[in-house]
């Protein structure tokens, strides 16, 4: 249970992370470029990185 | 509010406007209801608690066993079970924070207070603070601080190469994530509660005092929902405060816990 309940919040701060950090990132870049597609890149990479960390923090047991 | 119901003026719906509560002393900003809340919640626990374990006894009074009840939930369900055999000095600063959010979370529904002081996300900010201060504090003293920040920095077992991805996560997780997600959490779960029994029991006021009679009937529906929600804010209440301590726990094995 102790695990589960950690796992279950802590999944959540990375996936939220992951999206804010790169897609941030991205969102900076497109409004100093004037481009328009590193957000949509910024939040897939940010998403695939918070799934890794999940994966190796949590899906190895 | 008053004089748009008398002269019959379309209903003004509850806003942010009405958690500016005025100052009750000199316009200033440290004589709210929400800092006198605060200050009541420290007195109601104190008193509470000084009375229930003043005459501890083997066969416990009602009193006795209602305080040691809640000392016993914070200290084996959030205390033993989470954090593990050091629990014992984190128990009084989880008990804490359980007792103060929660009282603070109830006065939300108290009949005469009602209005949950964490709906301002200051209060909650606070809190969250301290325990960001005791979970980090932690781990660097028991870790070390270089060890410590390589646990949250570099994952083992992933490519080298992906650390340029995963280590600012890693990083914005730990120290903006988890406090930011944990004041806010409870702020809006505070701020929405009160909202919502703010638009249904305004609005059956608002319905009761209009002119037309079919309005004053239906106005017992909006007050009828109004209780409802007032069960369910309670339940909200104790899960928030639960969940508030149940995550500082967390944190507080994690940074205690060697794995990383």
């Amino acid at each position: 249970m102790n695990k589960d309940e950690n796992a279950l919040w802590s999944i959540f701060g990375y996936l939220l992370s992951g999206l804010l950090v790169w897609g941030g990132v991205g969102w900076a870049l497109d409004r100093f470029l004037g481009t328009s597609f590193f957000l949509l890149i910024g939040l897939v990479v940010g998403a695939g990185a918070a799934i890794t960390i999940i994966w190796f923090r949590f899906g190895r047991e | 509010m008053l004089n748009l119901l008398k002269s019959g003026e379309g209903f003004t719906p509850p806003g942010t406007k009405d958690f500016d509560l005025p100052s009750f002393f000199n316009n200033s900003p440290y004589f709210t209801k929400p800092i006198l809340e605060l200050f009541l919640a420290v007195i109601l626990i104190s008193v509470f608690f000084i009375l229930a374990s003043r005459k501890a006894a083997v066969v416990p009074s009602k009193l006795q066993f209602a305080g040691e009840s809640i000392y016993g939930f914070v200290r084996k369900g959030l205390g033993e079970d989470i954090i593990g055999p050091e629990f014992m000095r984190f128990v009084p600063f989880l008990f804490t924070l359980f007792t103060f959010i929660l009282v603070n979370n109830l006065f939300g529904i108290v009949p005469l207070i009602q209005f949950p002081s964490m709906s301002h996300v200051s209060f909650p900010y606070v809190l969250a603070f301290f325990t960001y201060g005791v979970f980090h504090y932690i781990g660097i003293k028991k870790q070390g601080f270089g060890h410590y920040m390589k646990g949250i920095m570099f994952l083992p077992g992933v490519p080298k190469f992906s650390y340029i991805l995963l280590t600012p996560l890693e990083i914005a997780t730990y120290f903006l994530i988890r406090p930011l997600t944990l004041s806010l959490r409870l702020f809006a779960n505070m701020f929405a509660g009160h909202l919502l029994l703010l638009v249904f029991i305004l609005g059956g006021e608002h319905m009761l005092m209009s002119d037309a009679i079919g309005l004053k009937v239906v106005s017992v529906f909006g007050f009828s929902i109004g209780i409802v929600m007032t069960f369910f804010e309670f339940m909200v209440q104790c899960l928030q405060a639960y969940i508030f301590t149940l995550l500082t726990a967390l944190y507080i094995a994690g940074a205690l816990a060697d794995e990383h």
